[in-house]
């Protein structure tokens, strides 16, 4: 094992103050990602910190009429939150989908945010629900944080600290998983917000999340399955990897997004 | 594991510039993601040291890279062979092929690569992904490289 620092903050100024002080740091919340990597010697930071330890961090509470989830929060905390359950069952149901036990014990949103894994699940979340994400800094609206795979626009010396859902009057999250790595092969997210209706999607971009306009604006006009039939995706730009051709993932997104409003519309 | 990553770009320069530029290995180092080294070490003959910063991933690639099939200014074969150390190797090679276009001069590029070791183990799912984001990101910079 070669060396590094390894530091546990009690508050969120001390995490941003020694992310400023020391060079070659990274932030380690669940470690899911990042200690694997690490493992396998292609990352290896002078100085690791661990946010896992940050009073507060990880509450899950309403505030300003909005659904705040603490960065720290783990997948199987969201997933069980009665809070979450009642205010969003789709994102409960998301939480509860990602990987295994382990990495739902472990991982954190906050950490999925900052790593905007291409296939992750979160991502989808925020943008079809048009949540705010809030650092050490600012706030950043979904759509001007998600900038392209594994690109956030986040800086190096900001830290998640929440993410702030606004209520949607239905949705729902209809993924189809790897069954080896649980990621999604194709994950579709449809959210009807108060004014404005939302479909995001993950694992069949090649830059990681985007929206379908097509889509949305077909389920504006009415939130039914079948105002979806016959839209189609095209494959320019998805994945084409062993796992499904990148024809294979538009089908897949057509016909996860008209689950997805089926199932949003069985719960109402 | 291998993949493949084609693409055409459209550069406002003539076939010459844009052949002269693609023969510097300064501005080859600057256009390189990460590129820390590129030194000329015989006729037609690099070696060249590479950051990656892929989310979660930051390691440094050494690779040796050749260029054959030489034909000002029309196109020419690059192929690079990099060791990451522990973390596996990766190989690579594309044909590029300049040709006259609207008053100036479309690249096209036709890309193998593989990789092996723990790169292989970890990267399998985000390869062909991160391969294509790479290339956008050098033919972005070659594109202001020959414009600007």
């Amino acid at each position: 094992m070669y060396e590094f620092k390894y530091h546990r903050p009690e508050t969120l100024q001390q995490a941003v103050n020694l992310l400023a002080e020391n060079e070659d740091a990274m932030l380690i919340a669940g470690g899911h990602t990042l200690v694997p990597v690490m493992k396998q010697r292609l990352a290896s930071p002078a100085h690791l910190i661990d946010l896992s330890h940050i009073e507060g961090l990880d509450s899950i509470a309403m505030r300003e009429g909005l659904l705040a989830i603490g960065a720290t929060a783990t997948h199987a905390d969201v997933a069980d939150s009665s809070i979450v359950g009642e205010a969003i069952p789709a994102l409960a149901e998301l939480a509860a989908m990602i990987g295994d036990p382990a990495v739902r014990h472990k991982g954190t949103i906050g950490g999925s945010l900052a790593n905007n894994d291409p296939t992750a699940d979160y991502p989808t979340a925020c943008v079809a629900l048009d949540a705010t994400i809030v650092t050490s800094k600012r706030r950043l609206k979904s759509d001007d944080y998600f900038q392209g795979m594994f690109s956030t626009a986040l800086e190096a010396d900001e830290i998640i600290t929440q993410v702030m859902f606004p209520l949607p009057k239905q949705a729902s999250y209809q993924k189809f998983r790897n069954q080896a790595s649980r990621y999604a092969l194709v994950g579709v997210f449809v959210a009807r917000l108060p004014s404005d209706v939302r479909v995001a999607v993950t694992g069949a971009g090649a830059d990681g999340v985007f929206r379908l306009a097509a889509f949305e604006e077909a389920l504006k006009k009415s939130f039914t399955s079948k105002s979806l039939e016959g839209l189609s995706v095209p494959s320019d730009g998805l994945n084409s990897d062993l796992h499904g051709s990148a024809e294979y993932r538009a089908h897949l997104i057509g016909v996860l997004a008209r689950r997805a409003v089926d199932a949003a519309n069985d719960r109402a | 594991m291998a993949m493949t990553v084609n693409g055409e770009v459209e550069l406002a320069a003539s076939r010459d510039l844009v052949w002269a530029r693609l023969n510097d290995p300064e501005v080859l180092k600057s256009c390189i993601p990460g590129c820390e080294e590129f030194i000329k070490v015989d006729e037609n003959q690099f070696q060249a040291v590479a950051r990656l910063k892929i989310g979660p991933v930051s390691a440094r690639f050494k690779a040796r890279v050749m260029l054959s099939d030489i034909d000002p200014p029309n196109g020419y074969r690059i192929a690079a062979e990099g060791e990451g150390g522990l973390a596996g190797f990766a190989k690579g090679e594309s044909t590029v092929v300049l040709l006259d276009h609207h008053g100036g001069t479309l690249l096209k590029y036709e890309a193998a690569a593989q990789i092996g070791g723990k790169l292989a183990q970890l990267g399998q799912r985000l390869i062909s992904g991160t391969a294509r984001k790479l290339a956008g990101e050098f033919f972005a910079k070659f594109a202001k490289a020959v414009e600007g």
